[in-house]
């Protein structure tokens, strides 16, 4: 669910869709999301002051109160 | 004196109409004019009403400043249209729906109105304290995605503004009634206070209630996005 999430936000700001590409790490308390999009694509993801990521983050964890687990995404360059 | 309200229900028009007239339920006769139900599982269900409002009342009853203001509406103008009127705002409201639905919750997303350079969308959904989120935290992000999003499928500036359930409004209302209260406070204890951290568009609102306020003075205290307004004694 979370991973889908970030692949539509992602591929809906960025370029170069195809250039997305999200992986979910699943641990016991927490769960990392990696978000890895088009050298040229990183800013779109993270805009200025990392306004985006926030936002990004934002809905991620608006998202994951049902399941109750932290969710973190780390946008990999 | 009469307006005309739609709604997905009647209960949702008639609460339009409260809103948008500043006058109580109780205080005008309403006439269901069309109450489609036709549409696939309900979709595109509309109910549309007429209020009548006694002429020696419509005086007080016309619609609230602020909210006449905000929607550059006029008396019985017809509610806008809430389906997209172009593929910028098509492309938008599915771009909401798809969002919520992948978050879990999701929400209908229609338009409230338009402006120039300026186009409000309302998200219902089952749980729209989520889509909200702390001091509309959550509303805010989705908003920032739906501007970035909209400037991408041809937006050409125009400015999207996300609400549920009237947040934006009762935030502004309770934001203008925390300003008056402390301000009130400041004055008689000659203490300044320190506000929470706040977007610009709130401080600006703390900052204009209380321009007009002798006595007391505002500035904001600290870095980036949110910062805090602090009310101060200056005699």
């Amino acid at each position: 669910m979370e991973r889908d999430l970030v692949d539509y936000v992602a591929r809906s700001l960025v370029d170069e869709p195809d250039g997305v590409e999200v992986n979910m790490i699943e641990g016991e308390k927490s769960t990392i999301i990696e978000l890895k999009v088009a050298d040229g694509d990183i800013g779109k993801v993270i805009g200025k002051h990392g306004r985006i990521a926030k936002a990004i983050r934002t809905i991620l964890s608006a998202a994951s109160t049902k399941t109750g687990k932290r969710v973190v995404l780390e946008i990999l360059d | 004196m009469t307006y005309e309200f739609e709604g997905k229900t009647e209960r949702e028009a008639v609460d339009t109409a409260v809103s948008e007239l500043g006058i109580e339920r109780d205080q005008f006769d309403i006439e269901v004019l069309e109450n489609q139900k036709s549409g696939f599982l309900g979709i595109g269900k509309r109910v549309r009403i007429r209020v009548h409002l006694d002429d020696d009342r419509s005086g007080t009853a016309a619609p609230s400043a602020s909210s006449a203001q905000r929607r550059s509406r006029s008396p019985g103008e017809v509610v806008v249209n809430p389906s997209a009127e172009s593929d910028f705002e098509h492309g938008v409201l599915e771009f909401l729906e798809t969002l919520t639905g992948k978050m879990d919750n999701p929400a209908t997303a229609t338009v409230l109105y338009r402006e120039q350079d300026k186009v409000a969308i309302r998200l219902d959904s089952e749980n729209n304290a989520r889509l909200i989120g702390k001091k509309g935290a959550t509303l805010d992000a989705i908003q920032t995605l739906a501007n970035i999003v909209g400037g991408r499928i041809g937006g050409d500036g125009t400015k999207i503004v996300v609400d549920s359930e009237n947040y934006r409004n009762r935030r502004e209302e309770q934001l203008v009634r925390l300003a008056e209260k402390i301000g009130d406070e400041v004055k008689q204890s000659r203490k300044s206070r320190l506000l929470e951290p706040m977007n610009p568009f709130e401080r600006r609102l703390i900052h204009t209630t209380l321009s007009n306020i002798s006595g007391i003075g505002t500035k904001s205290e600290g870095d980036g996005l949110y910062k805090q307004v602090r009310i101060f004694y200056k005699g």
